[in-house]
């Protein structure tokens, strides 16, 4: 939040419905980054931290030009080789369910698999 | 009695508190306990369940996310093989995988403002788990 801005005060405790965290949006949103950087990317392990620490941000930066104004973003991706083993992935949330919400969306290639999800929570 | 470090702990999200309380959720729910494909699912919703409910009880103006990483691992310390190359490799390769999985994860939390994210990483012989808690003030 940028402190030179005046902000008044809306007194909104609820989003309006254009504003709502929309989760078709936003999962669409995801599943085009992935698309965008990683079709053909093999998963060389030097390569990935900084791989999905991109993919986090632009997925972020996109997410903050959807105008989702009021709410707080957390983005969480998990990029792992493709070794056919077992991997579970589980959230669970404290929130108020009628203004916040996530989306997630899975990739998979040959070499790697990519789970990303992307939390919005409304700052009252 | 230094009332501003009272007050600081009833409103901030106490990094070493929320990692005790992970750890405790893991070692009750997964404990000594060698990967059985059929209970992961048990086993993760008791952790992420316990957790949150502890969170919770701390009484914190926050919202909670609790994410968890449960993973096989691939290459077994435990084959009855003879010691060679071939599986001192193996052991290797597979901690290197962990450590870059967990180094991903810490780089991700560091960048998005580490003091109100915590992240524990648990391991015993077959698995290793990842729980990351966000919490978001309100």
């Amino acid at each position: 939040m940028d402190g030179s801005e005046l902000r008044t005060n809306t007194y909104l405790i609820r989003p309006n419905y254009q504003h709502k965290f929309r989760v078709g949006v936003v999962e669409k949103c995801i599943r085009e980054i992935q698309r965008e950087q990683l079709s053909g990317v093999q998963y060389v392990s030097e390569e990935i931290p900084s791989l999905s620490l991109s993919l986090a941000n632009s997925i972020k930066n996109r997410l903050k030009e959807l105008g989702f104004n009021r709410y707080k973003l957390v983005v969480q991706v998990v990029i792992g080789e493709q070794r056919g083993e077992g991997m579970k992935m589980a959230a669970r949330c404290f929130w108020d369910a009628d203004t916040d919400s996530y989306a997630k969306d899975i990739y998979v290639n040959d070499s790697l698999f990519c789970v990303a999800a992307a939390f919005g929570i409304y700052y009252y | 009695v230094n009332y501003a470090s009272l007050c600081f702990c009833q409103t901030a999200f106490v990094v070493d508190e929320v990692s005790t309380i992970v750890k405790e959720a893991v070692e009750g729910a997964i404990g000594g306990n060698a990967y059985q494909h059929n209970r992961v699912n048990q086993w993760t919703n008791n952790v992420v369940e316990q957790c949150l409910t502890q969170l919770s009880k701390l009484g914190k103006p926050f919202k909670y996310i609790v994410m968890m990483l449960a993973h096989v691992i691939f290459f077994h310390l435990t084959l009855s093989v003879p010691l060679n190359s071939n599986l001192h490799y193996h052991a290797e390769e597979w901690s290197w995988f962990a450590d870059s999985l967990f180094m991903f994860l810490g780089q991700h939390h560091r960048w998005y403002d580490a003091h109100r994210s915590c992240t524990v990483r648990w391991e015993n012989k077959s698995m290793y788990c990842i729980v990351s808690v966000f919490g978001l003030s309100i």
